[in-house]
């Protein structure tokens, strides 16, 4: 693997890592800011992988997570957190119970996935197809993050970074004709602002007796 | 194409008139008809869109759905106190609902069926939120969260098929030779857990009794009736690819089973209708999973028939929770009292069951012919048992509501043709069966 390889293999590692940090930060607006540079730095992989393979389109997919993920979306979700301490700083979240818990999930995840199925694809844009666990660890951290918070906001986050999941493992496998990352962009962003909407009137889900069963 | 593109266009024409949007909503969901006509001696099967049989009567579904959901809503939505959003906001997203639905159906490419049925879901979210209240607010938000988690899974799928065939457009791909690979095996298998979300495959269904008991009456038909076919057929288009018969037929089996039990404990009517449509996806599901003619057919039926009979159900509902003001099952009494009400609700309720003549109960028998063909001897009985369960299930509830106790609802204030319309055509759509296609029994 030559050096620049080697660069994106440890920007797409620090991805994953990100996704870690989310999980385990209390603090609304700091994990809105980290999605943002979560996806500055898929953007980053995008133009290296460009670079490498003079591939124009992961340039134009590149310039286009910048706007719309890294400028836009996170303009939509920093204006529409309720200002309030109480919504800020979830106070009675247990995060180092949490991030054991989302270990242990990832980890069996992972093993099954991978072990299973995706060891069989070999990456088209990068020499060593191992690098696919990073998507997928960054996936399933998504799912995770849906499923342990119960602030609108941080859910909407965990889908976030699911989808950045995807552009990441589109990049590496193979990407799919810019149009249509561009319509699923789109669509993305839209279901953001709806998220926001929504978010104003039910900022916090709890379960419901009337929608039970 | 110029007809595809039409049918696209126009109910986005209709959205600029916003001021009159009600009245010219209903006039394009009628031209909208007549271009299904045209559409019919000019389908497609090559290029951006592709307009099979299979496709036109997923279309026509769509169509006739969102026009009597139209004509339904005039007086319902005008009648809501505690609306969350516009009126006119209701019609442009009915619009908007509608195109996406249509677009999924006809484009011909698996990229852009991802897109149009992520369209769904954002043009479909707010609709939820018609009748505003806290309830609402939050299944709006279970809805959106988790099918849109379970939609982007399926994008997985979509990488997937581009990584094995190296083009995206679905006629070039199921007319191709069939593949065997591990990425095809697993676009498949993906397919079904994402877009399975959508279409109420056990357990990522818990989305969907939810959003349908809190939606306003004539969303839950356009839900029920065509929101979940559209996702449907879009799986199929990818089962089509390679066909998994094992792993879908019990995907399918399972949740039919599922959502049988939790029909038996259901105390809101609209709730137990939700799950009846589960059930009724999933039958559909093993139909076509079979991939077999006679499962096709079977399922094709029984989805149209569906679509008109759950339509009608939840008309039905609509009408009830607004005379009565409550979706308590037991809390219903009398019904018989108002005719055209009771009426309605028990033909639909029929049809939904699959009971004879209506279109449900040949789509089902050909179904359980065609499982019982390939030898699924374990998932035919389970299959059985589940349809009595459930037949019992529902038909108890409805008998209460009607025949049990005395009530002085008013039928003054709901649309009562519209429920009885499409309970009646659910039966035309079995009896038109039997005319026609009598060779196929």
């Amino acid at each position: 693997m030559n050096i620049i390889y080697t660069i994106i293999y440890l920007v797409t590692a620090l991805i994953a890592v990100s996704g870690f940090y989310i999980q385990g930060n209390k603090y609304i607006r700091s994990m809105a800011m980290t999605q943002g540079f979560q996806s500055l730095l898929i953007a980053i992989v995008s133009f290296m992988l460009g670079f490498v393979l003079k591939e124009y389109t992961f340039f134009i997919l590149g310039v286009l997570v910048i706007i719309l993920r890294v400028f836009l979306v996170t303009y939509f979700l920093i204006n529409k957190i309720p200002k309030n301490k109480s919504y800020l700083y979830e106070s009675k979240l247990g995060t180092t119970y949490l991030l054991i818990i989302d270990l242990i999930f990832i980890i069996i995840s992972i093993f099954i996935v991978y072990s299973i199925s995706f060891v069989y694809i070999k990456t088209v844009t990068f020499p060593v197809s191992n690098i696919l666990l990073f998507p997928l660890l960054l996936f399933f951290q998504g799912l995770f993050l849906i499923a342990s918070r119960r602030r609108t906001i941080a859910q909407v986050l965990g889908y976030i970074e699911e989808e950045n999941s995807l552009i990441l493992l589109g990049v590496f496998i193979l990407p799919v004709p810019i149009i249509i990352e561009s319509s699923v962009f789109l669509d993305v962003l839209i279901l953001v602002v709806i998220f926001s909407v929504i978010s104003i009137e039910k900022p916090v889900h709890e379960k419901m007796e009337e929608l039970r069963g | 194409m110029i007809i595809n593109i039409l049918i696209l266009i126009i109910p986005l024409i209709a959205s600029i008139f916003y001021k009159k949007i009600k009245t010219s909503s209903i006039i394009v969901s009628i031209i909208e008809m007549f271009l299904l006509i045209l559409l019919y001696f000019s389908k497609t099967y090559n290029g951006f869109f592709f307009v099979d049989n299979i496709s036109f009567i997923f279309i026509l579904m769509v169509d006739s759905i969102y026009l009597l959901s139209l004509l339904y809503s005039k007086k319902y939505v005008h009648s809501i106190k505690n609306k969350g959003i516009s009126e006119n906001f209701y019609y442009l997203l009915m619009n908007f609902f509608y195109v996406s639905m249509v677009f999924a159906l006809m484009v011909n490419n698996y990229g852009f069926m991802w897109v149009g049925i992520e369209t769904t879901t954002i043009s479909s979210a707010l609709l939820l939120i018609t009748e505003k209240s806290d309830t609402s607010l939050e299944a709006t938000w279970r809805y959106i969260i988790i099918v849109s988690a379970g939609v982007t899974f399926a994008f997985i799928s979509v990488i997937l098929i581009y990584y094995s065939f190296h083009t995206l457009t679905v006629t070039a791909i199921i007319y191709s030779k069939a593949k065997d690979t591990i990425a095809v095996r697993l676009a498949v298998g993906i397919a079904l857990v994402g877009f399975g979300t959508k279409v109420g495959v056990f357990p990522m269904h818990t989305w969907l009794p939810d959003a349908h008991s809190e939606a306003p009456a004539p969303v839950s038909a356009m839900f029920s009736g065509v929101l979940l076919p559209v996702a449907l057929y879009v799986l199929y288009r990818i089962y089509e690819i390679f066909p998994m018969r094992e792993l879908f037929v019990w995907a399918g089996t399972v949740s039919v089973l599922f959502a049988a039990l939790f029909l038996g404990y259901q105390k809101n009517y609209k709730r137990m209708f939700a799950y009846s449509t589960m059930e009724n996806m999933n039958i559909a599901l093993i139909g076509l999973s079979t991939f077999t003619y006679i499962g096709l057919i079977g399922a094709l039926l029984l989805l149209l028939s569906h679509s008109f009979g759950k339509a009608g159900a939840f008309y039905s509902s609509g009408n009830i929770y607004k005379m009565s003001d409550t979706k308590d099952i037991n809390s219903i009494k009398g019904l018989i009292n108002n005719k055209m009400s009771s009426a309605s609700l028990l033909l639909s309720s029929f049809a939904v069951t699959g009971t004879p003549p209506y279109g449900t109960f040949f789509g089902e028998f050909l179904i359980l012919y065609s499982v019982f063909s390939i030898h699924f001897y374990a998932q035919f009985i389970i299959i059985v048992l589940s349809l009595f369960l459930a037949f019992v299930s529902i038909n108890f509830n409805v008998s209460k509501m009607i025949f049990k106790g005395k009530s002085d609802y008013s039928e003054n204030n709901v649309n009562t043709l519209i429920p009885l319309i499409a309970a009646i055509i659910s039966i035309a759509v079995g009896v038109i069966f039997l005319v026609v296609y009598n060779e196929i029994l």
